[in-house]
């Protein structure tokens, strides 16, 4: 071999796109399921579309079902044409990229596909050039992660020949309680290194959720009242139209506040509350979002009357037709307590946030799709302009959209022209880098994240665990106390009139988003 | 038609309130974004229309201030007109609409200054402030002395410079400040040429080739580069030389005193390198061609293939070729001990705003591209002193 020079790319600097990930081999586990021609497989091809993975780049996928690579090709290629943001794949750009798909068909406990796909691996490293680098997918049934996970390592699958690189991406849920989330942990850190695993909350892959980050850290305006002495307090919505369509048996298991909470809306809490990182890279902000979550007080059980609020739908309307009600979905126990809305109450136990109440609200079959994260501030401290006719000047709302169209809203105080008047009024600004074009999906940026070796957008096992030592106290709360009365919101309400309720109960009430 | 800055901008408000109350009545709300003053200078009528049709499509990833003027200096009596429009994108269910707004000047007849003394009342304060110039090369143009200090960058495009190789040394000595011209100097704007913006998908997919570990030490020791260009066609030779200028600049690359030899329209640049391993400290011979290729309608923005090759000690190879498909390249690398890597990569055509929007992101200097253009021009004094 000849010797390096330097290790950087002097063709790399001042060009626009960063640097692509070494050639590797991805193993999708699960690769018949519908993640995998829905997301996973398009956001690979349009990265390939816009040259973000090299040449050699590779996908082998894992499943039970008697498939042929033909197969396997055709219908992945169904599954971009109907699935990919870029619309219907240019043909030969696609031969090429199916050039280096394959099937391999295995139960996932069977130790004998585990050898074959080990060899499998090394002949792709020694036709396609992928050099050893290798990123194991599971896109699986949980139940099936530990299974997988022992079988790669009993196989020195955890490990790269010739000095390249493996990692492991994993899906949520990630657990279901603490113990389980602990136990997985264990389980997959007895076979890789922390390093190696990649776990997934495609909410950070949204370029929306990561402008947040942006919004706080890039403006320095707000940083002097980014706190208790100017916040009243701070609101976290995520409001979803759709019932559970066809997931009823997966989500009749875990409701609403393993879903939704645990996951994306702890992510928003986290984002919205933490300290700027001493830098951008991944354990820097993982370690911010770390404390934050160590710095949140647990609800005990025997508090949740106090600080959560769960509802579940019934029928009703949604957008002016009839919806039915969640009990009568596919895969649901007709007498299910499972939970479709929650709303929680928490505190930040640090000094920038003591005694700031972050109220969560999230929910399906409510009147509108929208994220939003609304920070209320306090009222100003002397009414100058009492003697005007509204003399409750309304406080200052920071309102940051995230979703289903991103922007920031301040609401105001002015006066009516002519008039003694003092009135609201909102002024709406976008701060994404587009106006309208369409942002890569959150998948392709976590893949190619987790290919150049970047885990800031990834979970962490600490995090992932306090995270869950927020939430488990609270299902043991419900689990002993009494049957609710469900379902108690009809679809296409905001949710029960108990959240209102516990808004009033504080003397606040939700916005309307 | 109105000619004076109070006029301009009553007329703008008046747009902006129909603009709001016509919204209002289709159920939606309207939101004025302005993220920087583009000014842009047009010398025909249609010429305008094209670059305002360009400035409607940048509003997708830049509303703005826009001042387009129609310069035509030579023709008839002096006459001064200017008129407003909103750009306005159609928004999304539920969203507000995302408008930027536009205003024409029309001078006939007129001077650099009276237009200058127009347009500068118009630019929005705290934004950036662009000039695009399409056309020839527009470096003598008055209107960038009458903006310096002002403009924070200028926008060409070589693609459309009468006497390219010349236009190409004049535009080196604009962007290094060394030129006595308007607006050059010290303060001078920063420069883009959309014609270099075109080489980005080419870049990056030579860029790549080294991105993989086992392949960059093959970087160090590259002796033979060959470029094939459309010759017939706007813009296809400088592409090349600034392609070529690109490699030299980054890889540290010289050439040796009358290195540049022309054939018809094959160039030919002898260079030397920095040796590495055994030779490091020496310096390696390395050449590039440039080769004319017969007009081809799938060659991608105006080249048709990229050869890089070392073959001292250790055989290596990294192309990228034009292929069948008018939008794909075949990227193929080839080293000694390690597997041939091929695949297609798609190379699209990006339309002007496209490019646009591409130079707008940079907030300074390009100096990856000042460096490229400095050795490209090196390359054209060559060529066209023999
Ligand atoms: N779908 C989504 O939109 C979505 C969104 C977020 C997260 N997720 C998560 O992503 C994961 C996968 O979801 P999915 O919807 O794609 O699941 P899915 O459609 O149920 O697919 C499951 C896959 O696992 C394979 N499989 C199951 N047991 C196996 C065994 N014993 N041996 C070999 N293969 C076996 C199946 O192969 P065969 O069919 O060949 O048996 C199939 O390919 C889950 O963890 C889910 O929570 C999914």
């Amino acid at each position: 071999m000849i010797d390096t020079p330097t290790l950087e790319n002097p063709l790399r600097s001042g060009l626009r796109l960063g640097r692509t990930p070494e050639p590797c081999t991805m193993v999708i586990f699960g690769a018949t399921g519908d993640l995998t021609s829905r997301k996973l497989v398009p956001a690979l091809y349009n990265l390939t579309r816009e040259r973000r993975i090299p040449g050699g780049f590779s996908v082998v996928g894992f499943a039970r079902r008697d498939w042929s690579d033909d197969f396997f090709r055709q219908t992945m290629l169904e599954g971009v044409n109907d699935n990919s943001r870029s619309g219907k794949v240019d043909g030969p750009l696609w031969e090429s990229f199916a050039a280096g798909m394959s099937y391999h068909q295995s139960n996932f406990d069977d130790s004998d596909g585990y050898a074959s796909l080990r060899e499998r691996l090394d002949v792709i490293d020694q036709e396609r050039g992928t050099g050893g680098n290798r990123v194991f997918y599971l896109a699986t049934p949980p139940e099936s992660y530990p299974v997988i996970i022992r079988q790669l390592g009993a196989h020195g699958l955890n490990v790269s020949p010739n000095g390249g690189w493996t990692r492991i991406i994993i899906e949520k849920p990630f657990g279901h309680d603490l113990d389980s989330a602990r136990d997985l942990n264990a389980q997959v850190l007895s076979v890789f290194h922390e390093d190696q695993v990649y776990r997934i909350d495609h909410y950070l892959g949204k370029e929306t959720v990561q402008n947040l980050m942006v919004f706080r850290f890039a403006n320095g305006i707000f940083e002097p009242i980014w706190n208790r002495s100017q916040i009243d307090h701070v609101q976290i919505t995520v409001s979803e139209t759709v019932g559970v369509e066809d997931r009823g048996g997966y989500y009749d298991q875990s409701g609403a506040m393993r879903d939704m909470i645990q996951n994306h809306m702890m992510q928003l809490l986290t984002l919205t509350a933490m300290e700027a990182p001493v830098a951008y890279d991944a354990n820097s902000v993982r370690d911010e979002k770390v404390k934050v979550l160590r710095a949140v007080r647990p609800i005990a059980p025997a508090d949740v009357a106090r600080y959560t609020v769960r509802g579940q739908y019934g029928p009703g309307n949604m957008g002016g037709s009839p919806a039915v009600g969640y009990r009568t979905g596919r895969g649901i126990n007709p007498e299910s307590q499972t939970e479709t809305f929650v709303a929680l109450k928490l505190f930040v136990d640090n000094w920038r946030w003591a005694g700031v109440p972050f109220y969560l609200r999230t929910g399906k079959r409510l009147p509108r799709r929208a994220s939003e994260i609304s920070v209320q501030f306090k009222t100003a401290p002397h009414l100058l302009f009492a003697d005007s006719p509204t003399n409750d000047i309304e406080p200052n709302v920071l309102s940051i959209k995230i979703q289903p169209d991103e922007g920031i809203t301040l609401k105001v105080s002015s006066k009516v022209p002519g008039q003694g008047q003092i009135r609201p009024v909102t002024m709406d600004f976008r701060y994404g880098t587009t106006f309208g074009v369409a942002s890569p999906e959150a998948y392709e940026r976590l893949l190619l994240d987790c290919m150049l070796g970047d885990g800031t957008l990834f979970t962490r096992r600490d995090e992932v665990e306090a995270s869950w030592s927020l939430i488990t106290p609270i299902h043991q709360g419900w689990a002993a106390g009494p049957r609710q009365e469900f379902p108690n919101y009809e679809a296409g309400d905001w949710g029960p009139a108990s959240a209102d309720e516990f808004m009033a109960r504080d003397g606040r009430a939700w916005r309307r988003v | 038609m109105t000619t004076d800055i109070v006029t301009i901008e009553r007329d703008l408000q008046e747009l902006w309130k129909n603009n709001t109350a016509e919204a209002a009545a289709a159920g939606h709300s309207t939101t004025r974004a302005l993220t920087l003053n583009l000014l842009a200078r047009a010398s025909s009528a249609d010429e305008a229309d094209a670059m305002g049709a360009v400035i409607q499509e940048l509003t997708a990833s830049h509303p703005c201030r826009a001042v387009v003027l129609i310069d035509q200096p030579a023709t008839g009596e002096p006459q001064l007109e200017a008129w407003v429009q909103a750009n306005c994108l159609l928004p999304a269910p539920g969203a507000p609409q995302v408008c930027g707004e536009q205003i024409t000047i029309s001078s006939r007849g007129g001077r650099a200054g009276q237009v200058a003394s127009l347009m500068l009342p118009l630019l929005v304060p705290d934004l950036p402030v662009v000039l695009w110039m399409a056309g020839d090369q527009p470096f003598g143009h008055r209107l960038l002395g009458k903006l310096r200090g002002v403009l924070d960058r200028l926008i060409v495009d070589s693609a459309g410079f009468a006497d390219p190789i010349r236009d190409l040394v004049t535009m080196a000595a604009f962007d290094a400040g060394d030129t006595p011209g308007p607006g050059a100097g010290p303060d001078s704007p920063a420069l883009s040429d959309l014609n270099w913006a075109r080489l980005t998908p080419w870049r990056e997919l030579t860029a790549q080739f080294f991105d993989t570990r086992p392949f960059l030490p093959h970087l160090h020791r590259l002796d033979h580069v060959e470029i094939d260009y459309v010759a017939a066609g706007d813009g296809g030779l400088l592409r090349a030389l600034m392609l070529a200028g690109w490699l030299a600049s980054s890889l540290g690359w010289d050439l040796v005193d009358g290195g540049v030899s022309r054939a018809g329209e094959e160039i030919s640049l002898r260079m030397v390198r920095p040796g590495v391993g055994a030779a490091s400290g020496d310096t390696r011979p390395v050449t590039i061609s440039l080769r004319p290729a017969p007009f081809d309608n799938n060659a991608l923005v105006g080249l048709s293939a990229l050869h890089m090759r070392a073959v001292d000690h250790v055989l290596a190879d990294f192309s990228v070729e034009h292929t069948d498909s008018p939008t794909c390249a075949r990227t193929v690398a080839q080293a000694d001990g390690h597997p041939t890597v091929s695949r297609l990569a798609r190379v699209e055509r990006a339309g002007a705003a496209d490019l646009l929007a591409a130079e707008l992101r940079l907030l300074s200097r390009d100096r990856t591209f000042s460096a490229a253009l400095q050795a490209a021009a090196g390359f054209a004094r060559g060529i066209i002193v023999p």
